[in-house]
């Protein structure tokens, strides 16, 4: 019996399954395609076939540029078609085909004359299709079209333009620049929409130039934004106007604070957040500032929407990393946040507690995690394990109860990175809080008892080696290193040798059995392990060899490569096997690229964690190693300090520059770490012409240029400094950048021969007191300060005068001296009188150094404060009284 | 910019992909990211209910409607709140196009009408219309009812 007939139903669960593009293929579509070549169009199949292109174009399929070609040509004939659904179908495909430069002409007038149509909807797509496809040529022929559309009536053509224009900007600037006037107008527009697209437009258009940002900004506050969303981005550009105005001296106000705060009563959600979140970001913001964004802030952690949620959340966050006392009164809301559905939220959550927390709350809020970090991911619990690291170092007492928590999430089940993030915390831990080493490299030990990755295992063997052998009792870590040897694979059995060296060495006591260790290594079946075996048995003695001199041995296990490793495995790799031995002096030392700055990714995939950040000793380890490798400076002796690097130049100008300085006991270095961002000029002979009139202490002792800058591959060039032994000389340079310019051709990337000489102005560079203190903490403030003594104490009363708050002033001194404060006592709470502040550090000349502030602040706002040091030399107890006086 | 929009249907196969700014071979892991991402949230969610995360300076906001899994994905301007308002447009403008949430079938009938729509609220990059009364009538050339 013949089926009855079925009328095609969307809602039929029985056909759900049929995809109406089931077994599509690309070369049947494009087979297809050929019926947009009828004479008799037809618009129902040819929007069906543009449907099935467009289906594969989004499913990341791609067309040859032969079959790109010959839809486009097939596309274009479709404009004899009056039907409007197909014509606009013809727009999106276009656009989606994005035609090359040459074929583009076959459209242009069937787009030109929709562009000049009196239907506004044809208006407005094709401006969008010739903005998509055009090039210089061609848009200035149609500028005067498209101004004209800015200023057009309906919003949606003007819409098209502006949006255009925001395009067309980053790839002809100069044209879109001379639409200034229409797009101010269109600013003034009742659409909504076209006000927030002429407003981006506008900025853009402007952003380099202060004044008139600052103009436009002052005169839509106070006029009225009509769209939610070009309001949020006037509120953007007016923080930023904030950031580059600063306070008023006056009647030291924050300008187009009230506007912000008069926002945060705004009737959208999206404008009272952005408002928030920019109150909260403007620097130096004091706790009245900072109240009622907290308050709109903290309504919104209890809101039903989750994206709401977050978004206060992550602020929060934010705003605990400097001021986590004004955080505090969303402790409660936060806490409930943390059993959120949403596991971003709530990781959130826990990472803003543990800020925000005081020492006595540390215990409970462990409780709490601990049944939290079974069910998140590995990647938020990396980002638990980070705030727990930090929470360590802040309340350095509460070690035990941190570290005896890290080492039980370690025990659990874990991917690599969220491993390797547990053991890095654990390893600083023990660097920075001497108390916690024992335990620390006790957890460590069980944990690679049973540890599935051989990175992690061989860097805890290379990490016990160092520290083992100065604890207090180093031959119990023996057996856990040496069940590596008869347990693990190849790599970790060498390690592991390396590691019973190394206890050989430093522990005299050990070194008759760890011979015997060592001995039975000779017998392994890997030839790495035994070869090792070997060669410490030698060095150390327990060969037949001869015994070398205790230094030397050290030297060898402890001491580090001296060539970069990048140098190191380029030589290698160029090696050819032959009779002559590899010769580790014929490895290069200079550092080609810049190994430290970090370059920005923007926009990098979501999905790689990236390296979790080294230790904190890496960075000044490796600056160590790169300026030893420089004759000129290597006898300058230890490297004591390296700042942070300082830039010298705005953002997106031609030439970045940014400086780090290198304080050596007599001597400071330069180093200047440049950027060419101009793809068309090749710089040579980089160098920093110093001017040092304003540091009298220092003479300029050699330079070292950079040989050759091209575009985007950063270099180095330095000036080295003498100055007065051990003393903290200060003083003020400026900078001048000269190098000679070549042009490079950029279809082959060729620089011409001949350049010419041209200097560029950067910022000037200060060296300050801070630049001779390193940041060390101490685990117990009062224990450290007690065993130092008051021998070398000196106490002093100072006048700070007045001062926007407490907290201010405390920050203030804390920066002038470059000090480590200790036990979360740089917060200060807020509505205080009164404040005491611990900080720690070690002066050049390797002086430790202690320092107790205590602060109190009258009614006026004036701020006194006594200042007692205590160090092991009374030269640097007043040295840092000095800072303070002339400070 | 608003870097990414992309449908998937329930079994984490792709139905749209849009990207914006994002370099071909990162389009991948964009891809292996979200499905898991959904995979490890989405089950038993609500219609239209969002989720959000974020990486570094990036930021997702996704949601279910019908059989159909949506995800946009933006930086800088185009942080969570934005996104929001993004993914409101666009769930409004797929039921309004199907009439109902859709299923995966019906979301592929009307295929043609949805990239027609997504077309007109993000253009490369930039968010262009917020209302899906307009979206529905200049899909079709017809200008704004308001004008």
């Amino acid at each position: 019996m013949a089926q009855p007939f079925v009328k095609k139903d969307d809602d039929r669960d029985d056909e759900a399954e049929y995809s109406p593009f089931i077994g599509i293929e690309k070369g049947a579509v494009l087979q297809e395609a050929r019926v947009f070549h009828d004479p008799q169009l037809d618009p129902r199949r040819c929007s069906q076939v543009i449907t099935k292109l467009l289906y594969l174009l989004n499913q990341g399929e791609t067309f040859t540029k032969v079959e790109a070609t010959e839809v486009f040509f097939a596309v274009t004939k479709l404009f004899q078609s009056r039907d409007i659904g197909l014509r606009r179908m013809v727009y999106l495909m276009i656009k989606e085909l994005s035609p090359s430069a040459d074929e583009v002409i076959i459209v242009t007038s069937s787009l030109m004359k929709d562009m000049n149509s009196k239907t506004d909807m044809y208006r407005a797509n094709a401006i969008r299709v010739l903005c998509r496809i055009t090039d210089g040529t061609l848009l200035t022929q149609i500028e005067r079209y498209l101004k004209q559309a800015i200023v057009d009536k309906n919003p949606v053509v003007a819409s098209a333009a502006l949006v255009s224009g925001i395009h067309l900007l980053q790839t002809n600037p100069e044209i879109v620049k001379r639409w200034s006037n229409e797009v101010q107008e269109a600013v003034q527009s009742r659409a909504a929409l076209v006000q927030f697209h002429a407003l981006a437009l506008l900025h853009q258009i402007r952003q380099n130039d202060r004044l008139a940002v600052s103009k436009l900004v002052t005169s839509l506050t106070r006029g009225s934004v009509r769209s939610p969303l070009a309001q949020c981005l006037l509120i953007r550009y007016t923080s930023q106007v904030i950031r580059e105005s600063g306070l008023n001296t006056q009647t030291g106000d924050r300008p187009f604070y009230d506007y912000l705060e008069g926002c945060l009563r705004h009737k959208a959600e999206m404008v009272i957040f952005e408002a928030a979140r920019a109150i909260t970001e403007l620097s130096g913001v004091t706790s009245r500032e900072l109240t009622p964004a907290i308050t709109v802030l903290q309504l919104f952690l209890s809101s039903s929407k989750p994206v709401l949620r977050f978004a206060a959340i992550r602020t929060l966050n934010k705003v605990a990393m400097t001021h986590p006392m004004a955080v505090t009164n969303c402790n409660i809301d936060m806490e409930s946040l943390i059993s959120d559905q949403n596991r971003s939220i709530a990781t959130l959550a826990i990472t803003t507690l543990l800020k925000t927390g005081n020492e006595s709350s540390v215990d409970r809020l462990m409780k709490q995690i601990t049944n939290f970090m079974s069910d998140i991911a590995d990647e938020f619990k990396i980002v638990v394990v980070e705030a727990i690291r930090s929470l360590c170092l802040k309340f350095p007492l509460k070690y035990r109860t941190l570290i005896n928590f890290l080492s039980n999430i370690l025990r659990e089940e874990g991917g690599f990175e969220y491993k390797k993030a547990i053991v890095d915390s654990i390893v600083i831990l023990i660097r920075d809080i001497p108390d916690a080493k024992e335990s620390g490299l006790f957890h460590l030990c069980e944990f690679i008892e049973d540890c599935e990755f051989t990175y992690l295992s061989t860097q805890i063997l290379h990490f016990l080696g160092n520290e083992g052998p100065k604890t207090s009792d180093p031959s119990k870590y023996i057996r856990y290193i040496y069940n590596r040897v008869i347990l693990e694979n190849a790599t970790v059995r060498a390690s592991a040798v390396s590691t019973l060296a190394k206890f050989g060495a430093m522990v005299d006591s050990l070194k008759p059995r760890i011979f015997v260790l060592l001995r039975r290594c000779l017998f392994d079946s890997d030839d790495e392990v035994r070869d090792r075996a070997t060669l410490y048995l030698n060095t150390l003695g327990g060969g037949d060899g001869s015994i070398n001199g205790n230094k030397e041995v050290k030297d060898f296990l402890f001491g580090s490569l001296d060539v970069p490793l990048v140098n190191l495995e380029m030589s290698l790799k160029n090696y050819e096997p032959s009779e002559e031995p590899f010769d580790i002096d014929s490895v290069p030392r200079e550092v080609k690229s810049q190994p430290l700055a970090e370059k920005k990714a923007p926009g990098k995939k979501p999905t790689g964690l990236g390296a979790p950040p080294s230790g904190p000793t890496s960075t000044i380890d490796a600056y160590e190693k790169m300026l030893s490798s420089i004759p000129e400076f290597s006898s300058f002796g230890k490297l004591f300090k390296s700042s942070a690097p300082v830039e010298l130049t705005e953002a997106e100008t031609e030439y970045a520059v940014n400086v780090v300085k290198h304080i050596y006991d007599g001597h400071v270095v330069f180093q200047y770490n440049c950027t060419n961002t101009i793809p068309e000029q090749l710089l040579e002979n980089v160098t920093v012409i110093v001017d040092a009139s304003e540091a009298e202490e220092f003479s300029e002792v050699t330079s070292k240029p950079l040989r050759s800058l091209p575009y985007d591959s950063p270099g180095q060039t330095f000036v080295a400094f003498e100055k007065p032994v051990g003393v903290p000389a200060i003083g003020k340079f400026s900078n001048m950048l000269k190098f000679i310019v070549k042009e490079v051709d950029p279809s082959t990337g060729e620089a011409e021969e001949d350049g010419v000489e041209d200097e560029y102005q950067l910022e000037d560079l200060d060296v300050v007191a801070a630049d001779y203190m390193l940041k060390v903490g101490v685990s117990n403030f009062r224990n450290t300060w007690e065993s130092m003594g008051p021998d070398c104490e000196r106490v002093d009363e100072y006048g700070l005068g007045v001062r926007e708050s407490l907290a201010e002033a405390v920050g203030a001194v804390i920066d002038i001296l470059g000090m480590q404060p200790c036990e979360g006592t740089e917060v200060v709470p807020s509505n205080s009188r009164s404040h005491t502040c611990l900080l720690s550090g070690v002066f050049i000349g390797n002086v430790k150094v202690l320092v107790r502030l205590s602060f109190g602040i009258d009614g006026p706002k004036q701020v006194a404060m006594k200042l007692a040091v205590r160090s092991e030399d009374q030269t640097v107890s007043d040295a840092i009284h000095e800072i303070i006086a002339s400070g | 910019m608003l870097l990414a929009v992309l449908f998937f249907n329930l079994e984490g196969n792709i139905l749209v992909e849009r990207f914006h700014g994002v370099p071909a071979e990162e389009r991948l892991h964009w891809r292996t990211f979200l499905v898991k991402l959904g995979s490890d949230n989405l089950k038993g969610a609500k219609n239209e209910e969002l989720f959000v995360a974020s990486h570094k300076s990036v930021y997702i906001v996704y949601s279910v409607l019908g059989d159909v899994c949506i995800y946009v994905v933006g930086k800088d301007e185009y942080d969570e709140l934005a996104l929001a308002e993004v993914i409101f447009v666009i769930t409004s403008c797929v039921k309004d196009v199907c009439g109902k949430p859709p299923t995966e079938r019906l979301f592929l009938d009307k295929y043609g009408k949805i990239c027609l729509c997504l077309d007109e609220i993000v253009w490369k990059g930039i968010l262009e219309n917020t209302d899906k009364d307009r979206i529905r009538r200049l899909i079709r050339l017809k200008p704004p009812a308001d004008i």
